[in-house]
């Protein structure tokens, strides 16, 4: 959950960068508006001269056309700068939020949830550019038109224009408690689209077991709850804004016979021109419209401060901070003292200490949940332990340059992770891979003839999640791209679970062969392979419980089997 | 046997660039939504004629108050002005009902259709086949179905109600306008003749942007999801500045089509306000002109004048409602793309009965992906009931495949499986899946409980009571697995990274085994799972019934030795080995085409 963020989210204050367009956007607006107020004056005019007999109909043509086209120009202007307005804030703040993952930790992106991220940066920034495209200017040219509108209605008759402008209020009050009413359903109908969601994205990655278990029905199920719910809630919208509309209308109404009848009263005793009376009813109509779009625009204010809040949340999150300085080379050697992993009251690492020396190669091994894969997250500092020391040649993780420790430490995920990019860009994926380590990654990943027998080679595209590749394919283009790195020091996640014997012992040949002096620390389930490991560490429920040779362990360990 | 039938292979890539073979019409997409609008005749009717007295109702008002205007203002006659007011005041009473009539039947409408249509893309999509799933990112599908449909909820919820009530008013504005005075009439609709046939030869260009612009959209939503699903190995690749590159270059791209799209769509809204305006002019110069001639009167023209604003002011939300439109019929015609997609999975009627007591046969086998790859060629094998079958050989061999054919994932692209001797493809989805059990190489698990993801999609346990859950778990012997998990059938299991990989494959392994399936397929399914776990699995696998058929696919050595007979798959073909040791050389010394 996001921490609540004691400021309330300045939308205004997030134009600031935008001044320049943003005064533009204002200028165009009030003066296509301004404009827009006049034309009444000019049919004013128009009546009032015909009446007195000295209109020239070509000069009144002449003077509507220029404004015509003024406003023409100025709308156009104005639809153009807030289109370049909105799209630019919602680009900037995606790459500022972008950015801002990308400086953050691996434990925080799981913690928020790639899903959530993945909302602010889509429809969250959505939301924002919907105020800026659509608030900004609405709000500028509806306060003007209303102050304009009534400033008019005043000056031509003050009485008449009291009478008519008492609905404003009556308007606003009407506003006020149904906006309340529909902000609570807003919120609720958002907790709906979030479940849609899940429910869609589910059953897409979930897609093939779906299939295999004849679930659809059950799925539709799921989706159809989520479904009427957000139905309900937005025909209990519906039902808010059913009501409100003919309030509105009704109060217009109510204005336009109070013209009616004291405007008729007015021009009867010639209090009132009869240009005037028709400019009234003219001003009116030009004052309603804006106060309805205020109304909704507020709506969209709601949604943009609510989004720009959550998008707040990440991106007033603390920076990882890459304290680590030191540069040089590693030796390979790791250690871990007495580290302690908590999730919540539940410790899934109780003070595991253990040493591999330079060049040496390490089995962990211990049953299912024992902790090995958090093991390997600490070890290479994908997640933070709650207590304990990591050191590498002795000095501790933190003291390390990030970015050059991670050239040094090739590591191999349990699941496989396929970018959809070519063969070649998924293998050299770390920064400054050369030619030759490539090669020689391919080379001792087996990969070599899989590469060659492709039509594209080496420059074949994978699909995304890597759907193109077997299970054991996936599983040495992980090694190969650890390996690209030359790393010193070797992490393997149940490398073996995926490649057959053969090929797997082949392929740990080749490391030996071709990575001498390499730190190995692999977890594993298969004993069989790590006979001839210098050590063989026995992880169970996150203690270790044995330490030793595989021979030692033979003997000593009544869990070893 | 005969086997000519060749199985098209079926693409099921959907676009994502511009490439478009038929432009979709207004027609084209009324028609799409039909099914969806059957049940609503009576609905649509209320509105209609809400819609109706509402429109009447606003035309009517202009009428009395320029007839109040000619009669009794003129004339100086109050009491006639207050009579007149009070007939307004009723006309006003009368629409304000029938709007609220409207908004709630449209409305209504328009919630129902749009939660109709959600319904139907789902549905589609849980009709088709795995092989769609690979084709196309999950990043993109998702932003068809959120982002798409909601662009097609905007256009229900607020523009089609605006859209028909506008329709009205500026239908009835126009005719009382040419009733009124048909040169005057004509004259001033005329600038609205000309905007509309601008908006024809402009609509085009803004549908195309719009439609860039969401494809854009979805572009970028399938590289937020790619980068953040694999965020471990950018992080410890040190590749954040890969993401940011990616990420900038899809920000960019989305931005340059929006705007172009934001520009196209705005052309129309200062258009139509230009119309507005010179039909003014025109009534103006024109209304004078006639009234001087004393063809009309004053206050017709101020009549007239408040029907301009009548016929334009819905005219110029109508330009704003077109755009939504073409962003609509954009959104439309990426969800039809789905639902236009048909399952090549299709119930086939049986054709032959094979004289066989074999459980499984594979008859002339030939399956290819759709990128072409041939995986499988000329297969043949037979599976007898209740005997272990492990399938073994090099990774990328085609072992999966074949296993995804037994279980009708996909179909072959020549030949025939056979499932109890029938063609498995005349069996019905339900019969199929009763049959057979598959653990799958990547465990997937649903957002819940160990509990919920046990019982997933089994029929049996409908209350979900735990009790009968428990005791029958107890039966299978798969009790003993519940303690690897924290708080046991109620531990909260996710997608994410919470619990290990092994784990899961636990959950997949329970959840097969208790839908007590005849013939049970395990494809790595114990991959990572340690050696002490794995041989309690292999005892719960033991107690099943006799005539239960396994298929077993695994590099482990020892969880292949049991099997009765081990088939080496590799490089298109599959080869009965007889026995341990000759799959064993096989594996070892055997030719790697892959």
């Amino acid at each position: 959950m996001p921490p609540k963020t004691a400021a309330k989210p300045n939308l205004f204050g997030l134009m600031k960068p935008y001044k320049g367009l943003i005064s533009m956007l204002v200028l165009f607006t009030v003066a296509a508006n301004g404009l827009n107020l006049y034309v009444p004056k000019i049919i004013e005019h128009a009546i009032d001269n015909f009446a007195h007999r000295n209109l020239v109909i070509a000069h009144m043509v002449f003077q509507f056309s220029i404004v015509a086209g003024l406003i023409f120009l100025f709308t156009y202007l104005q639809s153009i700068v807030q289109t370049v307005a909105a799209e630019r804030v919602a680009r900037d703040l995606r790459t500022k939020v972008a950015a801002k993952i990308s400086r953050q930790e691996y434990a925080y992106i799981e913690k928020v949830g790639p899903s959530k991220l993945l909302t602010n940066l889509t429809s969250d920034a959505d939301a924002i550019k919907n105020f800026v495209s659509q608030g900004i200017a609405s709000i500028i040219s509806s306060l003007f038109l209303i102050i304009g509108a009534a400033t008019l209605l005043l000056i031509t008759n003050w009485r008449l224009a009291l009478v008519v402008l008492a609905i404003v209020p009556v308007i606003g009050i009407a506003f006020f408690i149904i906006f309340s009413k529909v902000r609570k359903l807003f919120v609720r109908s958002q907790a709906a689209i979030d479940w849609l969601n899940k429910v869609i994205n589910e059953s897409i990655l979930g897609a093939g077991l779906i299939r295999l278990l004849n679930a659809q029905q059950y799925e539709q199920q799921k989706f159809l709850r989520a479904n009427t719910e957000a139905k309900d809630i937005s025909l209990a919208v519906l039902n808010l804004f059913a009501s409100l509309i003919p309030i509105i209308t009704f109060l217009t109404n109510l204005a336009t016979l109070a013209i009616l009848m004291l405007g008729g009263h007015f021009v009867i005793t010639g209090a009132m021109t009869l240009g005037s009376f028709t400019a009234f009813n003219s001003y009116l109509a030009i004052m309603i419209f804006p106060i309805i779009i205020i109304g909704f625009t507020s709506t969209v204010i709601a949604q943009a401060s609510a989004s720009y809040g959550r998008m707040l949340a990440v991106l007033d999150a603390p920076d990882k901070e890459d304290s680590g300085t030191i540069i040089e080379p590693l030796q390979g050697s790791i250690a871990l003292s007495d580290i302690v992993l908590e999730f919540g009251d539940r410790a899934t690492l109780k003070g595991v200490s253990l040493e591999a020396l330079p060049g040496t190669r390490t089995a962990i091994i211990g049953p299912t949940a024992a902790g090995k894969t958090q093991l390997l997250s600490v070890l290479t500092g994908l997640i933070v332990p709650t207590s304990g020391q990591v050191l590498y040649d002795g000095r501790d993780i933190r003291d390390y340059n990030k970015e050059k420790l991670h050239e040094q430490v090739g590591l191999v995920f349990q699941d496989s992770v396929m970018f959809n990019l070519t063969l070649r860009e998924n293998i050299a994926f770390g920064s400054g891979v050369t030619e030759q380590n490539l090669r020689k990654a391919i080379d001792t990943a087996e990969l070599g003839d899989f590469v060659d027998a492709l039509s594209g080679g080496i420059d074949t595209v994978v699909s995304e999640r890597g759907t193109s590749l077997s299970g054991g394919q996936k599983q040495r283009v992980m090694l190969a791209r650890a390996l690209a790195l030359n790393p010193k020091i070797l992490l393997l996640d149940d490398f073996t679970a995926r490649v057959d014997t053969r090929t797997e012992k082949k392929i740990l040949e080749n490391v030996r062969l071709n990575y001498p002096g390499i730190t190995l620390i692999s977890v594993t389930q298969k004993i069989a392979s790590v006979e001839d490991y210098d050590q063989v560490i026995v992880l169970m429920e996150g203690e270790v419980i044995a330490q030793g040779t595989h021979k030692e362990l033979l003997e000593s360990s009544p869990e070893y089997v | 046997m005969t086997h000519s039938r060749v199985q098209k292979i079926m693409n099921y890539t959907l676009r994502t660039n511009e490439q478009r073979e038929k432009k979709m019409t207004l027609r084209d997409a009324f028609r799409s939504l039909k099914p969806l609008l059957g049940d609503e005749k009576r609905q649509l009717l209320l509105s209609l004629f809400a819609i109706a007295v509402t429109s009447t109702a606003n035309l009517m008002a202009p009428v009395m108050i320029a007839h109040t205007i000619d009669t009794y203002i003129a004339s100086k006659d109050f009491h006639g002005v207050l009579i007149n007011s009070a007939i307004l005041g009723g006309i006003f009473i009368i629409g304000v009902a029938a709007q609220y009539l409207q908004t709630m039947a449209m409305g209504g409408v328009g919630r129902r259709v749009l939660f109709k249509l959600r319904n139907t893309i789902f549905a589609k999509l849980q009709n088709l086949p795995v092989a769609f799933f690979n084709a196309n990112k999950s990043g993109d599908l998702i932003s068809r179905i959120n982002n798409d449909t909601d662009k097609l909820n905007q256009f229900f919820s607020q523009a089609l109600m605006q859209f028909v009530g506008n329709f009205f008013i500026m239908l009835g504005a126009g005719i009382f306008m040419i009733s009124l005075h048909v040169k005057l009439g004509l004259a001033t609709l005329a600038p609205a003749a000309v905007v509309i046939i601008i908006t024809q030869i402009l609509s085009g260009w803004i549908k195309r942007t719009s439609t860039k612009s969401l494809q854009s959209t979805g572009g970028m939503s399938a590289e937020i999801q790619e980068s953040l699903a694999n965020f471990k190995v950018v992080v410890a690749f040190n590749r954040l500045d890969f993401f940011r590159t990616k990420f900038a270059e899809a920000n960019n791209k989305n931005y340059k089509a929006s705007v172009a799209s934001g520009i196209a769509s705005n052309t129309l809204i200062p258009l139509y306000g230009v119309a507005s305006s010179v039909a003014q002019i025109i009534l103006l110069a024109y209304g004078f002109t006639l009234i001087l001639s004393g063809n009309v009167t004053f206050g017709l023209l101020v009549g007239f004048m408040l029907y301009v604003n009548n016929f334009y002011t819905p005219l110029r939300q109508l330009a704003s409602i077109w755009t939504t439109l073409q962003l609509a019929m954009a959104s439309l015609d990426r969800i039809s793309e789905v639902l236009d997609i048909e399952s090549t999975i299709k119930l086939v009627p049986t054709e032959q009965v094979l004289p066989t007591q074999n459980v499984l046969t594979f008859d002339h086998v030939f399956f290819s992906y759709s990128n072409g790859k041939d995986v499988l060629r000329d297969v043949n094998l037979s599976l007898e009931k209740g005997k272990t079958y492990a399938l073994v050989g090099p990774t990328g061999g085609g072992k999966t495949t074949t296993a995804s054919l037994m279980a009708r994932l996909y179909d072959p692209t020549k030949g025939t499986v056979y499932l109890d001797g029938y063609d498995i493809r005349s069996y019905t989805p339900a019969q199929r899946t009763g049959k057979i059990g598959f653990i799958l190489q990547e465990p997937f698990l649903f957002t819940g409980t160990v509990a919920d993801n046990i019982l997933y999609g089994n029929d049996e346990y409908p209350d979900g009571s735990s009790e009968r859950l428990l005791e029958n778990l107890k039966v299978h012997g798969l009790d003993s697995l519940l303690a690897r998990f924290e708080n046991g059938l109620d531990t909260k299991v996710g997608a994410s990274d919470s619990i290990s990989l092994g784990q899961k494959q636990l959950i997949a392994f329970m959840r097969a085994v208790l839908r007590r399936p005849e013939i049970i397929i395990l494809d790595e399914a114990t991959a990572n799972i340690d050696t002490v776990t794995e041989q309690m699995l292999e005892d719960i696998l033991q107690r099943l019934p006799k005539d239960t058929t396994k298929i077993i696919i695994a590099h482990r050595l020892n969880t292949i030795q049991n099997a009765d007979d081990i088939f080496f798959v590799n490089g298109g073909e599959v080869i009965e080995a007889g026995s341990f040791e000759h799959a064993l050389e096989m594996l070892m010394h055997g030719k790697r085409t892959s």
